[in-house]
């Protein structure tokens, strides 16, 4: 019996591989006129463009990548044709994972023969698919990496969001001009790279408008996950900064400022585009009220003619404001499709040509030129929360 | 009959080489990287087995372990320039700056680096028992995250490296698979093999035969570790870029999960789980796409697939309590049994 069984397994198995690398052989997701019997490998020259879409939708960051599909799948609703044939997303999960995140984009390139790649949220994962979308010279656009690393070096990895240096360089600017500040703490998230390195560029941005080397009087690391930052607040607050920058994941930083009410500490809080979440609001309650953060994108003032589009259609179709990594989402599928269209072939060396000369394209988040790293150059939104709702201050031009 | 199975091994594994001749050839990037995760995993539940199945150690310091790895892998093959371009942050410490070695040095290196670190830990750690031992285990692999978090000038810190040089191919991860495979199942075989079963069956029996606790405990961990270290250190170099949250408790959870479901305590259990679950999770990938049946199309569920994943991992559980394997090995001289047995050989079958 137990012999019967084993070989049944493994016939199963048998035909269950095969099953797979059969489908293999034409995507699933080809309309059924098309994968007929000899079921051909699809090519460049198809009737369809595939875009692969890599992001978490499963796992500790799917919200993220969720919010980002959304704008994807706006874009590709409004605009799903190009050069006379259609667009079609191939959308992979990349479970959240680093190893997983590589192995998406893989797949994209080699089983679903992509021309072009959207993804990831997430600077990390955007990073595992560097090596790929390189060696097979498939041009990426990640919508909302900020991480410079991302790009650095890779010559098909591009963006369509500021890179942190950026971010970091308008608050420091925010906080020297507005507030009046000569005197900066930084409370940051230290297991965070984003963070991190928005802290570092900060510093480096406000002493340099200082002119005081000791003008960032204490900087103080909290990990993921802290519940409690009593201690690090004190310390800070020992050495009465005129503000105080605190970059991280929107849970804990709305904590960092709440005990910092708390404790009667009333100095300005500033911070990144991380904050933009209703939970930060939720969390910190009227605590944050005041605070500022530096953000990509505003629902209240449309900054291009492609915003008033974005909004009204998502307004219509989920009934609620869009957040920033959504219109950029939205932006990264618009741009890739504005490439091939210049580009006037599916070829993806050509596509990325197109992609990197890409100079005052109006996206939905703002107007993009790339620079020589794939970056892009755009403004950035201020943002404070007043009476438990985000609004819009200023829009801060690139320099 | 040994000189029968001596020759089926080498058989097979001119067979294996074969194959991966021709796979490196013809086989496109993508299942190329599928096979490379799963001698990497075969690999990474191997060294796990030897001390959580084989020793009955509950350790769960593997990130830990593969993080030392992949880190100095990574710090030791990369070049100047690519290192220049890491750290714009904060540049790196002097003399890793300028150090550029071939991919097997580095790879030993960071087992080795591995292997005396888990000699530290395992010092003291080890004279705990049971759930003592897997939490301070589990505390030493989230201190080296951290610790991996916080030395900006060595590790570029939560930002990570990128650009580590792809040495991993084929023969690198399925020739170091076969050499994992069979120094730890001549490990299991020898003397040393037999005291740590010993030790898992019954620890107080064992330390009255005569078997020194501690040190068979600590020879299992350290080697264990070195081998974590080397899958670590193939995992880095495969992906290109690894960062501190890549190494979180959930890396450990992953390869435990395959040692569970082959069975813990059998070599063949560990090799056809890793290569079960890592090849599976990806096959699975079908169901997040939309199906077409040919009269109706089925739309996708992004997600999907981790959900009948988490379902086919209950069925194993309830089915295989022991896992696939149990504590059962493959064997030629079974497999030749299984084919030519009548029915003489099954009421031996039965009773086993």
């Amino acid at each position: 019996m137990k012999k019967y069984l084993s070989i049944f397994m493994v016939m199963l198995l048998v035909l269950s591989i095969g099953l797979v690398g059969c489908s293999s052989q034409a995507p699933a997701d080809t309309p059924a006129e098309e994968n007929g019997e000899e079921a051909t490998e699809p090519s460049a020259d198809d009737d369809v463009i595939r875009i692969g879409v890599f992001q978490p939708i499963t796992g500790a960051n799917a919200a993220g990548g969720e919010l980002e599909v959304e704008g994807v799948r706006l874009a590709n609703e409004l605009y799903p044709e190009v050069l006379g044939k259609k667009v079609e997303l191939v959308i992979v999960d990349n479970r959240s994972d680093v190893q997983e995140a590589a192995s998406a984009a893989n797949r994209l390139i080699e089983r679903d023969k992509v021309s072009a790649i959207i993804g990831s949220w997430g600077s990390g994962f955007s990073m595992a698919a560097g090596d790929a979308v390189r060696d097979n010279q498939i041009p990426a656009v990640a919508a909302s990496a900020t991480n410079p690393l991302v790009t650095q070096g890779n010559d098909y990895y591009f963006r369509v969001c500021f890179i942190d240096p950026f971010q970091g360089v308008v608050m420091a600017n925010y906080a020297y001009n507005n507030l009046g500040a000569r005197k900066a703490a930084i409370v940051r998230e230290i297991s965070n790279d984003y963070a991190v390195g928005l802290a570092r560029f900060f510093e480096d941005a406000f002493i340099e408008l200082t002119g005081d080397p000791d003008s960032v009087v204490a900087i103080a690391d909290y990990q993921t996950g802290d519940q409690d930052f009593t201690s690090q607040l004190l310390n800070v607050n020992a050495q009465n900064p005129d503000v105080i920058f605190a970059p991280g994941n929107f849970t804990e930083s709305a904590l960092v400022i709440r005990q910092a009410k708390e404790q009667g500490i009333d100095i300005p809080f500033i911070g990144g585009d991380t904050w933009e979440t209703p939970e930060f609001i939720e969390i910190g309650q009227e605590h944050v009220e005041g605070i500022v953060f530096s953000t990509f994108f505003t629902s209240e003032t449309p900054i291009t003619s492609e915003s008033e589009t974005f909004l009204a259609e998502y307004r219509k179709r989920y009934n609620r404001e869009p957040a920033a990594v959504t219109a950029l989402g939205y932006d990264a599928y618009i741009l890739i499709l504005d490439a091939i269209e210049r580009a006037g072939v599916v070829d993806s060396v050509k596509i990325r040509d197109e992609i990197a000369k890409t100079q005052g394209f109006e996206g939905a988040a703002g107007i993009i030129s790339l620079d020589e790293n794939g970056d892009a150059v755009k403004s950035a939104v201020i943002k404070t929360v007043t009476d438990g709702k985000f609004i819009y201050m200023d829009t801060i031009e690139p320099f | 009959m040994k000189i029968r199975n001596t020759i089926l091994t080498l058989v097979s594994i001119a067979l294996l080489a074969a194959f991966i001749w021709y796979a490196d050839s013809n086989f496109d990037s993508y299942k190329i990287r599928i096979l490379n995760l799963c001698a990497i995993y075969t690999i990474l539940a191997l060294s796990m087995n030897l001390i959580n199945g084989f020793t009955g150690l509950l350790s769960l310091g593997h990130a830990g372990f593969m993080a030392v790895g992949a880190y100095t892998t990574a710090l030791l093959t990369m070049s100047e320039t690519a290192k220049q371009q890491n750290f714009f942050l904060k540049p790196i410490v002097a003399p890793l700056a300028t150090i550029t070695l071939p991919f097997l040095p580095a790879l030993l290196i960071g087992g080795v680096l591995s292997a005396f670190v888990a000699f530290l830990i395992g010092a003291p750690t080890l004279r705990l028992r049971g759930d003592y031992l897997a939490i301070a285990t589990l505390g030493f692999s989230e201190i080296i995250r951290i610790v991996f978090t916080n030395t900006q000038n060595i590790t570029n810190g939560p930002l990570g490296l990128k650009s580590i040089p792809n040495n991993t191919n084929l023969w690198w991860t399925f020739g170091l698979a076969l050499v994992t495979l069979i120094l730890i199942k001549s490990l299991i075989d020898s003397s040393y093999g037999k005291a740590l079963k010993a030790i898992r069956e019954d620890e107080v029996a064992a330390e009255s035969m005569g078997i020194n606790l501690f040190q068979h405990k600590l020879i299992a961990f350290i080697i264990g570790a070195f081998f974590a270290a080397i899958g670590g250190g193939l995992l880095g170099s495969l992906i290109g870029a690894i960062n501190p949250i890549m190494f979180r408790f959930i890396l450990t959870f992953n390869v435990l999960l395959i040692v569970v479901m082959g069975g813990m305590g059998s070599i063949t259990g560990s090799v056809i789980s890793a290569f079960a679950v890592t090849a599976g999770l990806e096959y699975l990938r079908v169901l997040d796409e939309s199906i077409n049946l040919g009269f109706v199309t089925i739309k996708g569920i992004p997600g999907l697939r981790m959900v009948v994943f988490a379902g086919l991992l209950m069925v194993v559980v309830i089915f295989f309590k022991n896992g696939l394997m149990g504590t059962k090995e493959f064997s030629w001289d079974k497999l030749i049994n299984f084919f030519t047995s009548k029915k003489r050989f099954k009421k031996k079958e039965v009773g086993q």
